[in-house]
C-alpha cells in the first residue's frame, strides 16, 4: 500500500482545502496524504470536481490556506519551491520568447549568463525531441510541440520533483499518447521524481508506478494501485492483457466517482433552472 | 467548478482611496503651515478651499460657465451636422472611403488645436476662433464613429429594407441611421469631450471666454488661491461633463 | 450600360488604381481651390498666401540652423516629459492592473481626471518649475502619464493568467515579473498607450511654449503670428503635423507588429 515515510521525496500530509462560494463552505480536497519515493512516477486521477488542480496548486506551492502540510526532503512547502518544477495545463509558453528563450527562462530567473543558459537550455530542446526549432516562435509550432516546449523549460529548472497537471488535456489522443510515450522516456532517463495529475486512465496506467484514484467531491483519496507493469515502457503497452486488468480495475472506482459527479451537475443545473 | 471566489465588495477600497487623499491634503497643509513647503508657491489647500466660494460670487462664474457652455453647444451642432454627414457621404461612396479614411484618422492623430493662433488671425480674439477649434478638434472622431456605426450594420436589416424596395433615402433614415445610432453617439461623446478640452484650453490661452479665460485672469493677478481654486473649478466641470455624458451614453445603449 | 458594368466588375488591382488617382484629385483640387483662393484677395491679405510663398517660407524655416535649434528643445522637452510621464504611468497602471484594491480605491481618479483640459495646469506647473523648459516638461509629463497608465491597467488585465503563474512557480523577483513577464505580454496596449501620450505630450508642450516661452517651435509659431508672418506660420503648423502624425503612424505600426 503505502511506501514508509523514510523513502519518500514529497510528502503530502492531511491536506483539507475549504472554499467560500456564494452557496457556502465548500470542500473541495478533504484529508488528502500520500507519498512519493525518488525516481516514481505517480498519478493522481479523478473525475471533474474531485479537487486535482486545487491539489496541484497546494504542492506547487501557488495556493494558500489550507489544513494540512506537504514537505519536500527536509523542506516543508510555503511557497513556490526550488525542488518542485510545475507544467501546467494551459497554454504556458511565452509567445514573444522562442523556444530556446522559453526553455532558458528559470535559468535567467536564477541570474545564469547568457551563453552558459542558452548552452543548457539547448540539451533539454533537444531532450524533448524539438531540435532544430530552438529559433522558432510558439505560434509557429503546434499544440503538442508547445507543451513539450513547456515541459523541457520546467526540466531545465532542474527540480527535484516534476509536478504535471493534465499537461496532454489540450491535446488529441495519438498525439497525447506518443507524447506520454516520450515523457516517461525522460523521465526514466533522468530518474526524474514525477507527479502527473491526469483524468485519463489509459494514461495514468501507461505512465505511472502508482496510481491514486480520488473521489468525486470533497476529494480524497479513494484507492492507491500498484502497477506492476514492465519497465522501460512504451506505448505498446497498451494493448498488454496485464494493461488492460489494472486498467479495468481503476475503471470500477473512477466510474462511481464520475457518476456521482454527473448526477450532482445535473442536479445543479436543475435547481439552477428553477430558480429562475 | 463552483470554487470561485467571490469578488468582496468594492466600498471599501473606494472609502481608503478617499481618506489617503483628504490625508494627502491634510499633509500638504501642515508642510505648508510648517514652512517645509513655500506657501507663495503652493498655497494652503485651505485657503484654496475658501477661494471657491469668493471666485464664485467675485468673478461671475455663472455666467462664465454659461459662455463656455454656449461656445460647446455650439461646437456640438456643428460636429453633429458635419460629423453625421461627412460621415454618412464616407460610408455612402465606397471609394471616398477607402480614399479618405486613413486621413481622417491621421487627423485624429494631428495636433489640431496648435492652429489656434491660425484661427486668431481669421476669426480674431473672440468665440469664434473657440468654437472653430473645438469644432476641429472633435470632428474626425464624430466622423469615424458614423462610418463604423453605419458599416457595421447587420446584413440582414439591410436585406429588409432592400426587399421591401425602400428608396436609397427610406433606407438611410429608416434602417440604417437608427442601427448605427449607438456607435454615432460613442463618437459624438468622443469628439465633444475633445472639443470641451480643447475649447477651454483656447479659452484660456487667448485669454477669451468664460471658464478657461477665469483661470488665465486669476494666474495674472497672481492670485494664488483664487488661480487654483479657479483651475479646481474647471477640473470639477469637466469630470461632471463627462461623467453625464458616460450616463448618456450607457442609457442609449440601453434603450437602442 | 457599358461604364457602370465595368464598375461592378472592378479587380482589386483596378480598386487600388482608383483610390490612388480619387486621392490624387482631392489633393490636386485642394491646392487649386487654395492658390485660387489666395490670388482672388476675397480673404484679408495673407490669411491665404500662395502656395509658393508658404514653399519658400518652409524652404527658408528648413535651411536655417537656429530652427533646428527650436526644435531640438522642444523635441527634448517633449522627450523628458514623455519618459517621467511615461515610467509614472506605467508604474501606475501595472500597479492599478495587478492590484484589485488600489484599483478600486484609486482607478476612478485617473479615470475622470484624464479627459480635462491639461494647459490649465500650466500656470501652476510655471510656479513650481519656472518659466523655462522646466514647466514644459512638467505639461508633457502630465498630459501623457494618463493614457499610459489607463492602457497598463488594462493590459495587465488583459494578460493570461498562466503566464503570471509560470513566473511564480520558478520564483520571479517582483521586478524580473515587471521585465520580463508584465511588459513583454502588455507590448501591444503599452505601445497603443506611448502612441496616445506622444500625440498629447506634443500638444502640452507647444501649447506651453505659445503661451509663455523664448524657445520651442510653439514660441516660433506664436512669434510668426505676431509678427503677421502668415507663410511662416503655414510652413511651422506643416511641420509639426507631419512629425506629429509620421510618429503617430511609425508606433502605430510596431504596435501592430507586436500583436
Amino acid at each position: 500500500m503505502e511506501r514508509a515515510t523514510a523513502t519518500r521525496l514529497l510528502d503530502v500530509e492531511g491536506i483539507t482545502k475549504r472554499f467560500v462560494t456564494a452557496e457556502g463552505s465548500l470542500t473541495a480536497v478533504d484529508d488528502v496524504s500520500f507519498g512519493v519515493a525518488p525516481g516514481e512516477f505517480v498519478s493522481v486521477i479523478g473525475p471533474s470536481g474531485c479537487g486535482k488542480s486545487t491539489l496541484f496548486n497546494i504542492i506547487g506551492g501557488l495556493a494558500g490556506d489550507y489544513e494540512g502540510r506537504v514537505t519536500v526532503g527536509d523542506a516543508v512547502v510555503t511557497g513556490p519551491h526550488e525542488a518542485i518544477g510545475m507544467v501546467f495545463q494551459e497554454e504556458s509558453t511565452f509567445p514573444w520568447r522562442t523556444v530556446l528563450e522559453n526553455v532558458a527562462f528559470p535559468l535567467e530567473i536564477a541570474g545564469v549568463a547568457r551563453v552558459e543558459r542558452h548552452e543548457r537550455a539547448r540539451n533539454f530542446v533537444t531532450l524533448v525531441g524539438l531540435a532544430g526549432f530552438e529559433g522558432h516562435y510558439p505560434a509557429e509550432l503546434s499544440g503538442g510541440m508547445r507543451q513539450r516546449v513547456a515541459i523541457a523549460r520546467t526540466l531545465a529548472s532542474n527540480p527535484r520533483i516534476l509536478l504535471m497537471d493534465e499537461p496532454f488535456a489540450a491535446l488529441d489522443e495519438q498525439t497525447r499518447m506518443l507524447l506520454g510515450d516520450k515523457v516517461l522516456k525522460i523521465q526514466q532517463t533522468l530518474k526524474q521524481t514525477t507527479l502527473l495529475i491526469t483524468h485519463n486512465l489509459t494514461e495514468a496506467v501507461q505512465l505511472s508506478d502508482r496510481v491514486i484514484v480520488m473521489t468525486y467531491r470533497p476529494g480524497r483519496v479513494k484507492r492507491i494501485v500498484d502497477i506492476d507493469l514492465p519497465h522501460p515502457r512504451d506505448a505498446s503497452v497498451v494493448g498488454s492483457d496485464r494493461f488492460g486488468r489494472y486498467v479495468a480495475e481503476i475503471w470500477q472506482d473512477l466510474r462511481e466517482e464520475a457518476t456521482r459527479g454527473i448526477e450532482d451537475s445535473e442536479a445543479q443545473a436543475r435547481a439552477g433552472h428553477a430558480a429562475r | 467548478m463552483s470554487t470561485a471566489a467571490i469578488r468582496s465588495s468594492p466600498w471599501p477600497a473606494r472609502a481608503v482611496g478617499a481618506v489617503s487623499i483628504v490625508a494627502l491634503f491634510a499633509l500638504l497643509e501642515a508642510l505648508i503651515r510648517t514652512g517645509v513647503v513655500n506657501r507663495f508657491v503652493v498655497p494652503l489647500p485651505s485657503q484654496v478651499l475658501a477661494a471657491i466660494p469668493r471666485v464664485i460670487a467675485e468673478e461671475n462664474v455663472a455666467q462664465r460657465f454659461w459662455q463656455t457652455t454656449q461656445e460647446v453647444l455650439w461646437a456640438a451642432l456643428f460636429l453633429a451636422l458635419a460629423g453625421i454627414v461627412l460621415g454618412a457621404l464616407l460610408y455612402r461612396f465606397r471609394l471616398l472611403r477607402l480614399a479618405c479614411e486613413t486621413w481622417v484618422g491621421a487627423l485624429a492623430a494631428a495636433p489640431v488645436v496648435l492652429m489656434y493662433p491660425l484661427f486668431l488671425v481669421i476669426f480674431g480674439r473672440s468665440a469664434a476662433t473657440i468654437i472653430a477649434i473645438g469644432f476641429a478638434a472633435g470632428l474626425p472622431a464624430v466622423i469615424l464613429k458614423t462610418v463604423e456605426g453605419l458599416a457595421g450594420t447587420r446584413q440582414v436589416l439591410i436585406d429588409v429594407g432592400r426587399s421591401l424596395k425602400l428608396t436609397s433615402g427610406q433606407q438611410f433614415r429608416k434602417i440604417l441611421l437608427p442601427a448605427a445610432l449607438p456607435t454615432i453617439f460613442v463618437g459624438f461623446r468622443l469628439g465633444l469631450i475633445f472639443a470641451m478640452i480643447n475649447i477651454v484650453g483656447v479659452e484660456f490661452l487667448i485669454n477669451f471666454g468664460g471658464l478657461g479665460q477665469l483661470i488665465n485672469e486669476m494666474a495674472e493677478r497672481y492670485d494664488l488661491p483664487a488661480t487654483y481654486a479657479a483651475i479646481c473649478f474647471v477640473v470639477l466641470v469637466s469630470v461632471l461633463f463627462f461623467d453625464v455624458t458616460e450616463r448618456v451614453e450607457r442609457w442609449m445603449r440601453r434603450i437602442v | 450600360m457599358d461604364a457602370a458594368h465595368r464598375l461592378t466588375v472592378a479587380t482589386p488591382a483596378s480598386t487600388a488604381h482608383r483610390v490612388l488617382a480619387l486621392r490624387v484629385a482631392i489633393v490636386t483640387s485642394i491646392l487649386v481651390a487654395w492658390e485660387a483662393l489666395s490670388a482672388s484677395g476675397l480673404l484679408f491679405r495673407d490669411v491665404v498666401p500662395s502656395l509658393g510663398a508658404i514653399g519658400r517660407a518652409l524652404v527658408r524655416l528648413l535651411g536655417t540652423p537656429e530652427f533646428y535649434s527650436h526644435l531640438s528643445t522642444s523635441a527634448g522637452e517633449v522627450g523628458a516629459g514623455l519618459a517621467i510621464g511615461a515610467a509614472l504611468g506605467l508604474a501606475a497602471g501595472i500597479l492599478l492592473g495587478a492590484n484589485r484594491f488600489a484599483a478600486d480605491a484609486y482607478e476612478a481618479l485617473i479615470h475622470y481626471l484624464g479627459p480635462t483640459p491639461k494647459i490649465i495646469f500650466f500656470p501652476v506647473m510655471i510656479m513650481w518649475f519656472g518659466v523655462g523648459a522646466g514647466s514644459k516638461v512638467a505639461m508633457a509629463a502630465v498630459s501623457c502619464f494618463f493614457p499610459i497608465a489607463i492602457s497598463a491597467a488594462a493590459g495587465m488585465r488583459g494578460i493570461d493568467r498562466v503566464l503570471i503563474r509560470v513566473g511564480r512557480s520558478f520564483r520571479a523577483g517582483t521586478w524580473q515579473m515587471v521585465s520580463k513577464i508584465y511588459l513583454p505580454a502588455m507590448r501591444a496596449p503599452v505601445l497603443n498607450g506611448l502612441r496616445l501620450g506622444l500625440g498629447v505630450a506634443i500638444i502640452g508642450t507647444l501649447l506651453a511654449e505659445t503661451k509663455l516661452s523664448n524657445r520651442g517651435v510653439g514660441h516660433l509659431i506664436i512669434q510668426a503670428y505676431a509678427t503677421f508672418d502668415m507663410p511662416r506660420m503655414y510652413a511651422l503648423l506643416t511641420v509639426v503635423f507631419v512629425i506629429a502624425i509620421g510618429l503617430n503612424a511609425l508606433i502605430g505600426y510596431a504596435g501592430r507588429r507586436a500583436r
